[in-house]
């Protein structure tokens, strides 16, 4: 590997054939290690506590307006008819579209070997795992009647009914029970080993005996890692299907509905290339302070703020190509109802929605192209933020608007959300804002293990030991080869 | 049963001597209703309330059974417990009979459906007809007598009447006053004579808000005598409407809305064409071939005009270079004999001669007009002033009210209700506790119709029988009961109603002409027409009082389609129901055309203060097209103060601008913003419409509703659907072949007006929930079979069409794919049924069904209702509960139902078996349903008619429900733009 070697704090370089610092300021494998478990090991930043506490507070009223709900019935939201689908699901899909980027990160990166994603695939993971917790809330809670909810599931009823499997929304069960399935052990997994650290430093009783159980016996033994990484390439594979599935039956909820605006062969590509660029943006969101904030400066680096900023470029644009090419199909397929949807998006009562989603997610974005605005990192959180703000209101503007006028003008009719439709949404911030702020504080913020074997230390140990660290760099073949090698010896 | 029988068991001695004394005091001590707030309740609030009437349904078994209605100790032989029967009877609205088949399921009420014997309307009913039961069941009825606002009893009332009345008839009745409803019931004319020979210095005065007088004493100017109008719709060619809704506000309408229908299917090749010429834009301007929207006040100069061209002499008037005016000439010209002109009730005495003299000029009486003796009293305003200036006098001590409400109602310049609140004695019977009620010394409950023995007369003068199908729940009594107790001759109903048939139809073996009388609801054959029309009176022309010149804006009144004069207002399923055109719910409005409101400045929702002669009100706007320019027309019947919490404060009480100088409609009004808005709950275009929207509607409109002139229907019957195009439709798999039954429906846009009965009769029929106001303006209205009311043209002068939509059981449904439980699915005879238990509420098929009829409960909107509101509804019909989808089911309670009785029967299933209640109802016949298999049936022929057609058919759903397209017949003189109109598609 050609690694230019600088200590200062701006690792950003422009020749691609050369390949950056990805961790600054010379830190040492123990520096690393005590810089991230320092942020769990010291006490709690002084704004921890406020911040948790409204978040928490958020979150309650989340569960308590939830309560309202199943006490009262679903008609506290602004939903009717015409738009039976209004903020919850326009929310669960926004949900769904952010807990895409850290299984990509984790799983596609990984892939591709996309070394600067260890810094940051620990923050994404995370944020997968609770956007689909904020996402799951979602279905569950908006059906008429959520006390038989569980018919929707493949249960051997003495009934004998089964679900219908025709319908795009059983699908989706499946769909999002999986890919939160396999995030979820993608996630654990690749924390056991810094479990196993934060055990090993451990002062206290009480945390050596959870992060013990955590770290499931984690002892770092060649066996153990051998394992280890042949289960995370697993995994990975495994991964890589689901984040273009997940959002592609997420899209198939409206794409196989016969709405104009919502029945589109476009829908799979362009909500998995929309849900990349929103996760992106919340990772970018979330890290940009939080690497402040933890001192995290040194392992998230202007170099990997500069990456993601392309990739929120790239996605962006291909967004932008999307909602460009659903136009045109409208006009090219010569259907006058579609194509009224499409000029009614950006022309009729809701344009004001439409032009914030075009605004937010194509033309802000373009300004990445500008180096200046690539390295100013209050002017990247700025528009990753405006970006999550544009991918909440592409999900309204598909739900909503398409809904709102549809075939007969007769029922035609508008939306309007009610303070709970609004509090709910707020209140899902602060549910997933709280569990991030917990996880903050008692997790394996970054994944150590994983950036060790990105520093430039993890070279210049001998081969063998960098064979077993750098599984990043290791294809399947490889790690079997070695194994035989192994055994060979070994007899 | 004898009540002074002394009782077998007893609870104390004072008990066994006091009887009904005892019971007397213990009411008095805990009267009915008693526990109730008095006023200021939410309709939720009301809706909790209703539970407090079970105490009273349980009183129910406490009450002495009397006359012939009492429980059954053995089951009658043919009675099925569980199954409904049947009982002809009649309503009286304005004085004029609907026949009425009466539904009841072990001895309730359950639905009202047109009396089938009746053959001009053939089993048809208006909205107020269908949501008549549910009146029966509100539990605010007056449900027991109060004195002075305080709960007495009859037996009270009988010793106050019993020393009172004596009085009187010391001095034959003087000071004596007697205020009643229009009626044509013969046994209260019985029983009115014989309490005016008791009283004979006792006056008699008749008053309806909505009062058709106007025309009576028209014609009672042309030919000196009093005589009703009776058209023969069918038979004309051209049909002249000058400010007449007589498809809608009419006493016959049912049956004028059969004729004209029949009088214009295109197959036959027999059109007719019908002119109207209106301030408001009503549903019979919607069916108009021609419409000219004309100030209510112009109507008598063109009048005079049409006199005189169609007379031979030249018109000088203004209007006689219209183009509108030249055609109609001349059409009525060549149609002579086979054309009719009426005029609306609003319009005044002289209009309503010179339509007698023009009608005789056309040589229409005979042919298509026929003339009976008017045997109503006068009940315009000129009566109620009589009383009035008479209570003024001084020269009333006694006023006995028999029904109505003329505190609330009657015109602003007599202070009414100033006046009866300083009566000595005031007595009003009434169904409900209403603002007149409240200003009387005694309430007294007044028998719902379902509970009363009686008659009436129907517009044609055809004698009908009232009979109860359940004991008055609240002890009410009937008009004829109460005067007779007032002789003291105190005969039940029974008695009065057998005496009144026996007196107009002596028979040698009674009983059994009473027994057949009462099956069929109706003395056949009995008509009253007049051979002919007495001699017109000379020179009728030049001696009436010339026309109203145009003063500037104008306020036209109107009543409602929906609470009538506001008798309704307690009404939830009429207020809930959307008006036919403005389609707005639980409100009422000030509407101006679009220029007026340009004029005025004046936007939709935004208050307008109304001024005129001196009166004012503050009223939100409603810009509606197709109104007269300068004109603007509000609905009577709203703003009720005494109405029971769901017709309370509900809209504007318009009353307070309509004085006895301007019942129809008055000039010189005044209009200011008066700031401020008011929420307008509409079913249909609940916001303002963007200029995108707009055009978009307009562009779509012809191929969703298609319709064409006779010309091009002519030129090619399949006009609907020649000018399809779309890719070929293929299914990607074998569809299902059906065996059995196949059922599908056609609606014939040709027929249909807009009336909305059938939405009402499917509340009835499915236990359709209200939402109330707010959740109408959220857009969650429940009705199963909505009416697309949509308008097209120029916005001053639009034309108008009605479509009903209802789910149309596609054969490709798009709701039953998106379902993940599988709630809703399609039957083996072809119907999209729901699974109400196995819907988990997710809404998905509602997003997907394109013609949004998918309904769904938001909250549980039956939770509150009490348990004798709950007597209401349907038992073969699942009462939805809280977040489920609904829809319409084609009745398949019917369906199932006719089967089983084809079955028992042992006879396979024919044509007319099944009919949906909105079917069933319909009085224009546009909507028919049966079995696709049968290629006999009319369904099937209705579908292969050239005129059918899909509605969004190029979405392959292979919908059960056709469409057939509107064929009009606009003067060709008069079109223009006759090849823009077919090309839909």
């Amino acid at each position: 590997m050609s690694t230019v070697i600088t200590d200062k704090l701006d690792n950003r370089i422009d020749d691609p054939s050369k390949q950056p610092t990805l961790i600054t300021g010379g830190l040492s494998f123990g520096d690393l290690t005590d810089t991230v478990c320092d942020v769990v090991e010291r006490p709690a930043p002084k704004l921890w506590f406020p911040l948790f506490s409204l978040a928490a507070l958020l979150a309650g009223v989340l569960f308590g307006l939830i309560g309202y709900l199943i006490f009262s019935g679903v008609g506290i939201w602004g939903n009717n008819s015409p738009v039976n689908w209004g903020f919850p699901i326009v929310n669960l899909v926004f949900w769904i579209g952010i807990g895409h980027a850290g299984t990509l990160i984790s799983a596609i990166l990984f892939l591709f070997r996309q070394k600067w994603r260890t810094s940051i695939n620990r923050f994404a993971e995370t944020m997968t795992i609770f956007a689909v917790i904020c996402a799951g809330i979602w279905p569950g809670i908006h059906v008429g009647r959520i006390w038989v909810v569980h018919y929707i599931f493949p249960i051997p009823y003495s009934q004998g009914a089964w679900p219908n499997f025709r319908s795009p929304l059983v699908w989706d069960v499946f769909a999002i029970g999986t890919y939160m399935t396999v995030s979820l052990m993608f996630w654990y997994m690749g924390q056991m080993p810094d479990f196993a650290t934060l055990r090993d430093r451990s002062t206290t009783k009480a945390r050596k005996m959870i992060y013990g159980l955590l770290s499931l016996g984690w002892r770092g033994s060649n066996r153990q890692w051998q394992r280890y990484e042949k289960a995370y390439l697993l995994l990975a594979g495994l991964a890589t299907p689901l984040v273009l599935s997940v959002h592609s039956v997420v899209s198939f909820d409206f794409a196989t509905s016969q709405l104009p605006g919502w029945h589109t062969t476009i829908f799979p590509p362009y909500f998995v290339a929309g849900a990349v660029f929103g996760g992106f943006a919340m990772v970018m969101t979330i890290a940009i302070p939080a690497r402040k904030w933890l001192r995290l400066e040194n392992i998230i680096t202007p170099h990997h703020l500069d990456m993601m900023a392309k990739i929120l470029l790239a996605t962006g644009s291909m967004v932008g190509y999307a909602y460009a090419m659903e136009f045109f199909i409208a006009w090219y397929g010569g259907n006058a109802t579609e194509m009224f949807t499409f000029i009614n998006r950006a022309t009729g009562p809701y344009a004001w929605a439409y032009w914030i989603m075009v605004s937010c997610n194509v033309i802000i974005p373009q300004l990445f192209w500008v180096k200046k605005i690539r390295h100013n990192i209050l002017m990247v959180w700025i528009i990753a933020a405006l970006v999550n703000v544009g991918m909440w209101f592409e999900r309204f503007v598909i739900i909503v608007t398409s809904l709102t006028r549809d075939f007969l003008p007769a029922a035609w009719g508008l939306f309007k959300p009610t303070w709970v439709d609004i509090a709910m949404l707020i209140g899902s911030f602060g549910l997933f804002a709280s569990l991030f702020l917990l996880y903050m504080r008692f997790g394996p913020i970054v994944a150590m293990a994983e950036v060790k074997t990105v520093m430039p230390m993890a070279e210049a140990t001998d081969g063998k030991r960098q064979a077993q660290g750098d599984y990043h760099g290791s294809i399947p073949g490889q790690i079997q080869e070695r194994e035989k090698e192994a055994e060979r010896l070994d007899s | 049963m004898n009540e002074s029988k002394r009782p077998s068991h007893w609870r104390s001695l004072r008990a066994l001597e006091a009887g009904d004394a005892l019971r007397d005091e213990t009411r008095a001590e805990f009267p009915e209703g008693a526990d109730q707030a008095p006023a200021a309740l939410s309709r939720r609030r009301f809706l909790q309330l209703m539970g407090a009437s079970v105490a009273l349904a349980g009183m129910s078994g406490c009450r002495w059974p009397r006359e012939t209605i009492v429980p059954y100790a053995h089951r009658a032989p043919g009675q099925i417990p569980g199954e409904t029967t049947s009982f002809a009877t009649a309503m009286e609205l304005g004085g004029v009979a609907q026949g009425v088949l009466a539904t009841s399921f072990d001895g309730r009420p359950i639905k009202v459906d047109g009396n089938p014997g009746i053959i001009s309307t053939g089993g048809a009913a208006g909205p107020m007809l269908q949501a008549s039961v549910l009146e029966l069941y509100d539990p605010h009825r007056s449900k027991s007598v109060l004195k002075a606002g305080e709960a007495s009893s009859w037996q009270a009332f009988e010793l106050f009447a019993e020393e009172h009345f004596a009085a009187l008839k010391a001095s034959g009745g003087e000071g004596l006053s007697i205020l009643s409803e229009s009626s044509s019931s013969p046994s209260l004319t019985m029983q009115r004579k014989a309490f005016l020979a008791e009283f004979p210095a006792a006056q008699w005065y008749s008053y309806e808000a909505l009062s058709r007088e106007n025309i009576s004493a028209g014609l009672e100017v042309a030919y000196g005598t009093r005589l009703r109008p009776r058209f023969d719709l069918e038979k004309c060619q051209v049909i002249v409407s000058l400010d007449d809704d007589f498809l809608s506000d009419h006493p016959d309408a049912l049956s004028l809305n059969r004729a004209f229908a029949r009088g214009r299917r295109a197959e036959s090749g027999h059109m007719n064409r019908l002119y109207m010429l209106e301030p408001g834009f009503s549903i019979t301007g919607g069916m108009a071939d021609q419409r000219l929207p004309i100030k209510a006040s112009q109507v008598q100069a063109f009048l005079l005009d049409l006199i005189d061209a169609v007379g031979g002499g030249a018109a000088h008037g203004e209007w006689a270079h219209h183009p509108f005016f030249e055609a109609l000439r001349r059409d009525l010209l060549a149609h002579r004999g086979k054309a009719v002109v009426t005029a609306g009730a609003r319009q005044s005495i002289e209009v309503h001669a010179l339509v007698a003299l023009l009608n005789q000029e056309l040589g229409a009486p005979g042919e298509t007009l026929h003339y009976s003796e008017e045997k109503l009293d006068p009940s315009g305003a000129a009566s109620i002033k009589r009383l009035s200036a008479e209570m003024s006098r001084g020269r009333v001590k006694t006023l006995l009210m028999l029904g109505g409400n003329p505190a609330y109602d009657a015109p602003v310049d007599l202070g009414f209700a100033d006046k009866l609140g300083t009566l000595e004695s005031s007595i009003h019977l009434s169904l409900h506790a209403n603002e007149t009620s409240a200003l009387c010394k005694w309430q007294l409950p007044r028998s719902h119709y379902l509970e009363s023995w009686g008659d009436a007369l129907t517009w044609d003068g055809t004698y009908c029988t009232t009979q109860p199908l359940i004991e008055a729940l609240y002890g009410g009594k009937t008009s004829q009961e109460l005067l007779s107790l007032l002789i003291g001759e105190g005969r039940n109903g029974y008695d009065i109603a057998r005496a009144a048939l026996a007196e107009r139809f002596p028979s040698s073996d009674f009983e059994k002409f009473w027994r057949k009388t009462l099956h069929a609801g109706l003395v056949e054959g009995h008509r009253s027409t007049l051979p002919a029309p007495p001699p017109m009176a000379v020179g009728l022309r030049h001696r009436l009082a010339p026309p109203s010149k145009d003063e500037g804006l104008e306020l036209v009144f109107a009543g409602d389609p929906k609470v009538h004069d506001g008798r309704f207002a307690g009404n939830s399923w009429l207020q809930e129901l959307p008006d036919p055109v403005s389609k707005l719910t639980w409100d009422n409005t000030a509407q101006m055309n679009p220029a007026t409101a340009e004029k005025l400045g004046v936007k939709d929702g935004e208050l307008v203060k109304l001024s005129v002669q001196g009166q004012d009100l503050t009223l939100p706007a409603l810009i509606l097209p197709g109104l007269a320019p300068e004109t603007v027309l509000v609905n009577l019947g709203y703003g009720r103060k005494i109405a029971g919490p769901v017709g309370e404060d509900v809209g504007f009480d318009t009353y307070v601008l309509r004085a006895s100088a301007h019942m129809g409609f008055a000039q010189g009004l005044s209009v200011s913003k008066a700031g401020g808005k008011h929420t307008l709950a509409m079913t249909q275009d609940h916001w303002l419409i963007d200029a995108v929207g707009f055009n978009e509607r307009a562009r779509r409109v012809p191929s969703l509703t298609r319709e064409g002139n006779l010309a091009e229907y002519k030129k090619d019957p399949h006009f609907a659907t020649s000018h399809e195009h779309h890719p070929p439709l293929i299914s990607l798999w074998d569809e299902h072949v059906y065996e059995g039954h196949r059922w599908g429906m056609s609606i014939d846009l040709n027929s249909c007006t807009g009336c909305s009965a059938c939405s009402v009769a499917c509340q009835a029929e499915n236990n359709i929930s209200v939402v109330g106001k707010e959740e109408v303006a959220r857009g969650r209205e429940m009705s199963w079979i909505r009416l697309d009311r949509y308008f097209s043209g120029d916005p001053e002068d639009p034309g108008m069409i009605q479509q009903p939509v209802a789910c149309s059981h596609c054969e490709l449904a798009p709701c039953e794919g998106v379902c993940p439980v599988g709630a809703t699915a399609h039957s083996d005879e072809g119907l999209n049924d729901m699974a109400y238990n196995r819907c988990i509420g997710t809404r998905y098929c509602a997003n997907n069904c394109p013609f949004k009829v998918r309904r769904f409960n938001w909250f549980d909107y039956n939770k509150e209702i009490g348990e004798t509101e709950s007597l209401v509804f349907n038992p073969d019909v699942t009462v939805r509960g809280r977040g489920v989808m609904e829809k319409c089911s084609y009745c398949v309670q019917r369906i199932e139902g006719a089967k089983i009785t084809a079955k028992n029967e042992g006879r396979p299933l024919v044509d007319g078996d099944v009919t949906p209640a909105c079917a069933q109802t319909c009085p224009a016949d546009a909507i028919v349903f049966g079995d696709l298999n049968d290629k006999e049936s009319r369904v099937w022929k209705m579908h292969e008619n050239a005129r059918s057609y899909s509605l969004l058919g190029e979405l392959n759903l292979k919908s059960r429900t056709a469409y057939m397209a509107r064929v009009k017949n606009p003067n060709p003189e008069l079109v223009e733009d006759s090849v823009e109109h077919g090309h839909h598609g």
